[in-house]
């Protein structure tokens, strides 16, 4: 078995002393890997931890072989990119939110995507071309989840973090999103997705899914 | 035209209590209940005013810089401890931020001042250096209270859009450099509209008092130019030291913002 990306043990207090979750799982190339809980469970929470949002009390997360405290800690967030439920817009167009990471440092050796290629991108989301002209805080729920995954692909990770990916859509839609993201995992080798939702559907998208489950441990006594 | 000072005698100090009675009266009219906090008040002004006229005034006597600076440091400290209670929530105790931003931007444009532009004899004289100091001080201080107030505030409000600049691997500049903009500009916004209406609004306390001591107007208007760009340089350098000495802090040690500054999300 390859050590692609895996993570063990990661331990993380809701309270000082109190509920807790530890996790343990793995993820192949091509593959995804599904986090599965009840509501409050804490899967958001260990997507935060593996982006080094948010500290562990424990744990250890490998990637390609390597431990993740060996990478810088912007260099690790720019490869294992955690895309939240709740999709962030910033004041201006689409076009400029498509571009805003690659105004930042960690992204200056890629090249900035064309507009040609991003009415193409958007497309395949199910959005029209005259999109990226837009005000993008006047988008829809649905509209801005789009906008904001493929903003998320652009930058190509090597490991996306998805936190409810169609949580704003409607079926239509989010067999768009769910063959877009099936498509991008097999575009390139090395790529794989950990992902967290509560839709059946978006979990039988993906072939060779595995699922972790979730179980908070109350505090003893 | 110099018509010399008009001095308030004692009896006439006195008289003044006519004031306080007023301020008294529409406190017990309305029940304020602001009388304790206005006879106390007045007393420490009273005090305090009194208290610091001797010193200035011995203090003006000796003249000397190893007097001059130890005395602004004490007043820079005063300002920081003053500028960081007005923040709310900080993550880190922003006193010696404070202090260091303060006394920087405080020395760097009050020595132009003097040295340069009044230029009096000696260049430290303490009748222009303590007033010109303390004025600085004392606007440097809103400035850089509001700038970082500001700051903590502005991020609080926008962690979702911070965290999703993190996640492209935004460094934590990178991250709040939008957000720190508009705090250093919320910082000097008052010094640059004050200057917008100097003169017309109101005579700025500096030039009233030149003008009752008997200066030309003429001559006080000039000061008060100096004066009043002078402030504005000195909040311009605060606010700009502030922030870029406590942005960081805001952020752990693997560049993730603080629990403290996340906790609007959960």
């Amino acid at each position: 078995m390859t050590n692609f990306f895996s993570f063990d043990n990661l331990t993380y207090y809701f309270e000082p002393g109190g509920r807790s979750i530890q996790v343990s799982g793995a993820v192949e190339p091509g593959n995804v890997l599904a986090l599965q809980g009840p509501s409050g469970s804490g899967k958001s929470t260990i997507l935060r931890i593996l982006a080094r949002l948010l500290e562990p009390a424990g744990g250890e997360v490998v990637f390609r072989g390597q431990g993740w405290l060996s990478f810088p800690p912007l260099t690790w967030r720019r490869r294992i990119h955690y895309l939240p439920q709740k999709p962030v817009m910033f004041a201006g167009t689409v076009l400029d939110n498509l571009w805003l990471p690659f105004g930042l440092a960690a992204l200056s050796d890629m090249p900035k995507p064309g507009r040609d290629y991003l009415e193409g991108l958007v497309a395949a989301a199910g959005l029209p071309p005259s999109i990226l002209t837009q005000d993008a805080l006047t988008l829809s729920g649905g509209e801005m989840a789009r906008v904001a995954l493929v903003r998320a692909l652009l930058v190509e990770p090597d490991v996306l973090l998805l936190d409810e990916p169609t949580a704003f859509l409607d079926e239509g839609t989010e067999r768009l999103v769910q063959t877009l993201l099936c498509n991008w995992l097999q575009e390139k080798k090395e790529r794989a997705a950990i992902l967290v939702s509560h839709k059946d559907e978006d979990l039988q998208a993906f072939p060779g899914l595995r699922v972790v489950n979730i179980t908070p441990s109350e505090r003893e006594g | 035209m110099n018509h010399g000072i008009v001095s308030i005698s004692n009896g006439q100090l006195a008289l003044s209590l006519v004031l306080v009675l007023i301020t008294g009266l529409v406190s017990a009219f309305l029940r304020l209940g602001l009388l304790k906090s206005l006879v106390w008040g007045t007393v420490r002004a009273f005090v305090q005013l009194t208290l610091i006229g001797y010193v200035l005034a011995y203090i003006f006597q000796l003249n000397s810089l190893p007097v001059i600076i130890p005395i602004i440091l004490l007043m820079s400290f005063i300002a920081a401890r003053e500028a960081s209670r007005r923040v709310n929530e900080p993550t880190q105790k922003p006193l010696l931020v404070s202090f260091i931003a303060l006394t920087a931007s405080t020395f760097l444009v009050g020595l132009i001042v003097v040295g340069l532009i009044i230029g009096p004899e000696p260049w430290y004289s303490a009748r222009v250096m303590i007033p010109i100091f303390g004025m600085i001080l004392g606007n440097s201080m809103n400035g850089i209270s509001l700038a970082l107030d500001r700051m903590y505030g502005e991020v609080r409000a926008h962690v979702a859009e911070v965290e999703e600049l993190l996640c492209f691997g935004a460094s934590p500049w990178e991250a709040v450099r939008g957000l720190v903009r508009k705090a250093v500009s919320s910082g000097m916004t008052p010094t640059i509209n004050s200057l917008m209406v100097v003169g017309l609004v109101s005579l700025p306390g500096m030039m009233t008092g030149q003008i009752l001591a008997g200066a030309d107007p003429r001559e006080a208007v000039r000061y008060q130019i100096v004066v009043m760009v002078m402030v504005a340089a000195a909040v311009a350098v605060g606010c700009l030291l502030i922030v870029g000495l406590s942005y960081r802090k805001m952020f752990t040690k693997d560049l993730a913002l603080t629990g403290d500054m996340r906790r609007s999300i959960g």
